[in-house]
């Protein structure tokens, strides 16, 4: 039974829903906007990171270096996009 | 075919080290269609025109039951591709059975969930906002859907045909898949449902 739930595993799932849980307090505790949007963004990017890490392997692959830069790139790509999206659209510059 | 048994099964061959990479590949153009979907959500959130806003119509329990249900079913596809190494077929048939629940439990709660919109007086054609939203949680939603008849497709390959160099691989890039489904819900988690709640 052991062999079936290994600790890595186990411990990353529980980190998730802790990250999880953190996110949640942005909707039961009164704060600001700003502290509010940092908290999640540091939730949702830690989880996306371990999901990455933990559950996808992509460390241990013979071809992880491949597959860390076409994720890095993946990544910049999206923040490019929303990022350019809102500063030219929304922001106003 | 030359497999290499030092290596878990689903990195055995030459072919499966390239079925791998393709797919992560895939993976980095699914990143940047959901960047272009958050994008044009980001922008037109505010566009509600007469129809209701996503504060009034975001609710917090189904998200909750949504997002626990999809995180539970991320650790058990990670537990069928552990099973799978430690050469567990009928664990990793298991934790793929349960996997699958879970992803059906999740659209089930999603198809609610759009029920309800959709009797608050949101529908596609409501809003801006409503097109925005609608296209971004469908798109993710559609993508849980196919994964569910894939899975299936997976399971009875592996019931047949039990672990071989192929079906190891396709079982470990379906896991990539679905924790990548997940990835993608934490972001609408947090930057959809948690910021138009706050």
């Amino acid at each position: 039974m052991r062999e079936l739930f290994p600790a890595k595993q186990v411990v990353g799932f529980i980190a998730s829903l802790v990250l999880t849980v953190i996110a949640l307090l942005v909707y039961f505790i009164d704060m600001s906007f700003q502290l509010g949007m940092i908290i999640l963004l540091l939730t949702a990017f830690t989880q996306a990171g371990l999901q990455l890490v933990v559950f996808m392997h992509a460390g241990e692959s013979p071809d992880s270096d491949s597959i860390y830069v076409n994720t890095y790139y993946g990544i910049f790509i999206a923040l490019a996009i929303v990022f350019g999206s809102l500063l030219a659209m929304v922001w106003g510059y | 075919m030359n497999i290499d048994h030092s290596k878990p099964l689903e990195y055995s061959t030459e072919t499966n080290d390239l079925n791998i990479i393709g797919f992560w590949v895939f993976i980095g153009a699914e990143i940047a269609l959901f960047a272009t979907l958050f994008a044009a959500y980001f922008i037109l959130e505010g566009r509600v025109a007469d129809g209701p806003s996503a504060g009034h119509l975001f609710v917090i329990s189904t998200l909750m039951i949504q997002t626990f249900v999809l995180l539970t079913s991320s650790f058990t596809i990670g537990l069928a591709v552990n099973a799978m190494r430690v050469g567990r077929k009928g664990a990793t048939i298991g934790f793929l059975i349960i996997t699958l629940i879970l992803g059906l439990g999740f659209v089930g709660v999603e198809i609610y969930e759009f029920y309800e919109y959709v009797h608050e007086g949101l529908t596609l054609q409501t809003s801006a906002f409503s097109a925005a939203l609608f296209t971004l949680l469908g798109t993710h939603g559609a993508h849980v859907s196919f994964g569910l008849f894939w899975g299936i497709a997976i399971i009875i390959q592996l019931a047949k045909r039990g672990f071989t160099p192929r079906t190891a691989n396709k079982t470990f890039i379906f896991s990539l898949y679905w924790h990548f489904l997940d990835v993608v819900w934490i972001f609408i988690f947090s930057f959809v449902y948690l910021k138009g709640m706050m």
